[in-house]
């Protein structure tokens, strides 16, 4: 083994667990109740990482946080510490939109703006860059053949974003998500409305983004989970159970709870 | 059994109330569109829309006064319209959740109830009096502080029917709530805006009280914003209570111009307004 | 160019050591360097969009708060204009018959009793039959008659005001001169109170032409509330009434009215808000008379048509002032009765939560 090889191997472990985001402590709280107890987990630099969990155990609220979306109601709040890259999060001051711009959601139902295809896209990279139309159509033509929607979109761009099928429109959040380049994508259960075969269209695209990004998966589908994730954290009631190498979760659980809710013995 | 009769003949005599009640109401509505019809068709003519209106005793028609209607009624919706539109905004918006919204809420229905009447003194004591005159922009004032209530009630429902889901989403690419409310919302609650402003425009294009101390009425043609200037309702006042015929006549035909306008557009926003919600 | 490969990465088995030997040291530099390059320009680009965003809040804001100004302006502006009136008459204002500009002796008696007869007139005409229609359209009527109804009826409420004055004048008033009135002067002859209740002669406007009037345009208002708060019956409460045997009156009395009656009370006094401070309709059909009869036949005058009618032409000031009171105690009514309507109603909001 030559010293190249050598290097190449410990950069690719280091990269392989080099943390993007990490969670110290975090607890949540809708008001009186508290939703999230003392969660303290990892987020690996281009990994994927699913959260699973029966419904109510906190996985979305977990995801709600990342990026502060429960900013926009009143009386939730955050407590500890979520480093992106180092930087609270969670911090008063923190610029919410910058936040936002690093950390990408997608959510359950797909959510395209009444606005053209093209517009859906563009909107979000006119916001943060000053570009020329030439290069902003390259932008969103890159987006959409990322999110393999290209060929599909190509010839109707100026169509409403609300005229394609739930699938497409899924993978359009997704080319505007990725448009404006950002470090983290968060998915909230993303294809649940959808049919088996955009389901496994858009569990494609989550493997090849993973070149690119940090991706957090909630799913309440199990198999969904053990198909696309590296990492899997079982949520249950407000509390991290279990986190570890997807295939270690689903084979050898070290907790009771984690292997009931896999064998479906409830949730 | 003798019980269970009666009981089904006190049924029947409430139905059948219920169902005259009903002819009563749609009653009215035909009488009166039906005399609009009868009295003012009469008089429709090109001279209505070409002509002055006429001193008693000779011919004309409502120009300056349909002129009037139009510039008053655009100075009230400009002044009013953005004012309802924002305060709206604020509501469903920023300030949701907010004390402030709360109170707007409940001073706005009951403005939007207010008697009109009032406003036109309010006009007149803090415009007319200041200014020693009474002019067209005072009217528009008047106009748009009846316009405000009903915009800010319609913007504030139609924002809060855009799902929420939408805002997220465009927070999520990091757009500042600036941006989402003009991008998104205000796109997803385009027909619902619209609706409100129809509806702003069809109250205001018949009131009249609130004009009489405000824009008063011009016997001639004026453009000029800062004098008195002649509407349909102050000329349909005016026309209908003198002894004159021809000037009777005249009020009729407004009648007739401003009602089925008014109606129309009122048809027109609730056609919208179902658009809207459907959606 | 996403810094992936630089040595700072740390592996995870030392994630608890970078904590403990302190954040500052080790995260604050690579949040910089990853800071650097595109988030910098970004951050830049946000904050004009930011600044917008803060100008945009505070301009909402403003025009929110310019809504409440507005109700203080109103009460405010019109306190000021009545100084004068409160000033020469004082409270007696509110109980003085006498209206004669040429003496300049006012007082507001007749105008606040002609007030609120001709609106209670309305209510008696408008409540039981708004409600009528709103059974009928919530629980009779067609479901494809429901929809182009219930419009016919609310387009009663978009016949502006003075329209509903020149009809009252010209085709309302003398039917009602030639065929009701001397009918019920004739028949309400013999009966003790009704006689000087209707006491000729028909002169076609007064009081009850503007009460029937004013029924005719709360109507609508009346109705779309009832309907509204009828159709907040749960099902499952009516179907069990229909259950057990109930005929449709039955239900509607034992089950739909008991359990909306602070909506249907607050619509009602929503449309007697509108009846206290209707202007046009009732300036064309009062008759605009400055005394109190106890005929209800009789020409009498209101607080709107008083102004409606004397505004413009008003010289001095104690007239205008004496009007501009009338404006006043007009709006503290009508305010009182429209938080009234608007409490109930919200009590009803919460209730179907």
């Amino acid at each position: 083994m030559n010293e190249m090889a050598q290097t190449a191997r410990t950069n690719a472990v280091q990269n392989a667990s080099r943390e993007k985001i990490a969670v110290r402590g975090l607890s949540f709280y809708y008001g009186g109740s508290r939703a999230l107890k003392d969660i303290n987990l990892s987020f690996s630099e281009n990994k994927v990482t699913a959260l699973i969990g029966p419904s109510g155990c906190g996985k979305s609220t977990f995801l709600r946080v990342l990026n502060r979306m429960y900013d926009l109601y009143p009386n939730q709040r955050a407590e500890g510490e979520v480093l992106l890259d180092g930087e609270n999060i969670l911090d008063a001051k923190l610029d919410l939109n910058l936040l936002r711009s690093r950390v990408g959601m997608v959510f359950q139902k797909p959510t395209p703006f009444p606005m053209s295809i093209y517009d859906n896209i563009a909107f979000g990279i006119k916001l943060y860059e000053k570009l020329s139309k030439s290069e902003l159509d390259g932008r969103v033509e890159s987006a959409l053949r990322r999110s393999a929607l290209w060929d599909e979109v190509k010839d109707k761009l100026a169509a409403s974003g609300l005229s394609l099928s739930g699938g497409q429109q899924q993978r359009l959040c997704i080319a505007r998500t990725i448009a404006i380049k950002p470090e983290v994508i968060l998915f909230d259960e993303p294809c649940s409305a959808l049919d088996p075969i955009s389901t496994s269209k858009i569990e494609e695209l989550i493997d090849e983004l993973t070149d690119d990004y940090t991706i957090v998966i909630v799913t309440h589908s199990m198999q969904q989970a053990a198909r696309v994730s590296e990492y899997t954290a079982f949520m249950y009631l407000g509390e991290l159970i279990e986190f570890d190498d997807t295939s270690k979760v689903f084979t050898s659980p070290r907790e009771k709870r984690t292997q009931d809710y896999i064998t479906g013995r409830f949730g | 059994m003798a019980k269970y009769r009666a009981r089904r003949r006190v049924d029947a005599a409430a139905k059948i109330l219920c169902v005259a009640a009903t002819i009563f109401g749609l009653g009215w509505l035909t009488l009166i569109l039906a005399a609009l019809v009868w009295n003012g068709f009469g008089g429709l003519s090109l001279a209505v829309f070409t002509q002055m209106t006429p001193p008693p005793g000779s011919n004309g028609g409502l120009l300056n006064a349909i002129v009037g209607s139009l510039i008053i009624t655009a100075l009230g919706l400009a002044i009013g319209a953005p004012i309802g539109i924002l305060a709206g905004t604020y509501m469903a918006e920023y300030g949701r959740y907010s004390r402030l919204t709360f109170f707007v809420r409940f001073i706005n229905d009951i403005l939007l109830s207010a008697p009109s009447v009032v406003v036109g003194l309010f006009v007149y004591q803090i415009m007319v009096t200041r200014m020693g005159h009474f002019s067209a922009v005072a009217g528009g004032v008047a106009l748009a502080i009846i316009v405000i209530p009903v915009v800010v009630r319609t913007t504030e429902d139609m924002l809060l029917l855009v799902p929420g889901s939408l805002r997220e989403a465009a927070a999520a690419l990091g757009m500042p709530r600036a941006a989402v409310i003009r991008h998104v919302a205000y796109r997803a609650a385009r027909a619902g805006l619209l609706t409100g402003i129809l509806l702003a425009i069809a109250r205001i294009s018949g009131e009249t009280a609130p004009l009489l101390f405000t824009a008063l009425n011009n016997q001639f043609f004026s453009a000029n914003l800062d004098a008195p200037m002649s509407s349909l309702p102050a000329v349909i006042f005016q026309f209908a209570l003198s002894p004159y015929k021809d000037w009777q006549h005249l009020a009729w035909t407004g009648a007739l111009l401003i009602t089925f306008a008014v109606l129309a557009m009122s048809i027109a926003a609730r056609v919208l307004a179902a658009r809207a919600v459907n959606k | 160019m996403r810094g992936r490969l630089a040595p700072r990465a740390l592996p995870s088995s030392r994630l608890m050591r970078v904590r403990e030997s302190s954040v500052a040291d080790i995260s604050i530099p690579i949040a910089q360097a990853r800071l650097s390059n595109e988030v910098v320009s970004r951050a830049r680009a946000l904050r004009g969009l930011i600044f917008r965003d803060r100008i945009f809040r505070i301009v909402t804001r403003a025009a929110a708060a310019l809504v409440l100004a507005l109700l203080g302006g109103v009460i405010l502006s019109l306190a000021w204009g009545s100084a004068p009136t409160i000033r020469t008459f004082g409270l007696s204002f509110l109980i003085t018959e006498v209206w004669n500009p040429v003496t300049d002796e006012y007082g507001a008696f007749a105008p606040i009793c002609g007030t609120l007869i001709t609106a209670f007139l309305a209510m008696i005409i408008a409540v039981p039959i708004g409600i009528g229609i709103a059974i009928f359209l919530t629980e009779l009527c067609p479901q494809p008659l429901r929809r182009p109804i219930g419009i016919a009826i609310e387009l009663l409420a978009g016949i502006p005001s003075i329209i509903y004055g020149i009809w009252g004048l010209f085709v309302f008033a003398p039917f009602l001169q030639a065929y009701v009135q001397p009918a019920l002067i004739n028949a309400s002859q013999p009966i003790p109170i009704l006689s000087t209740l209707f006491a000729g002669p028909p002169y076609g406007i007064g009081m009850l032409t503007a009460g029937i009037i004013l029924a005719i345009m709360v109507l609508p208002f009346i109705t779309s509330i009832s309907r509204d708060v009828f159709e907040t019956v749960p099902s499952v409460l009516k179907e069990s009434a229909y259950g057990i045997g109930c005929t449709t009156w039955e239900v509607v009395r034992s089950v739909v009215l008991p359990y909306t009656r602070v909506g249907v009370i607050g619509g009602g006094m929503l449309g007697l808000g509108r009846a206290l401070g209707e202007t046009m309709a009732t300036t064309f059909v009062i008759g605009n008379a400055h005394k109190i009869s106890a005929s209800i036949l009789a020409p009498g005058t209101t607080i709107s048509a008083t102004i409606a009618n004397e505004f413009t032409e008003a010289v001095g000031d104690l007239y205008t002032s004496a009007l501009i009171t009338l404006g006043l105690i007009l709006f503290v009514i009508t305010f009182f009765v429209l938080v009234a309507a608007r409490l109930l109603l919200m009590r009803l909001d919460r209730k179907a939560g």
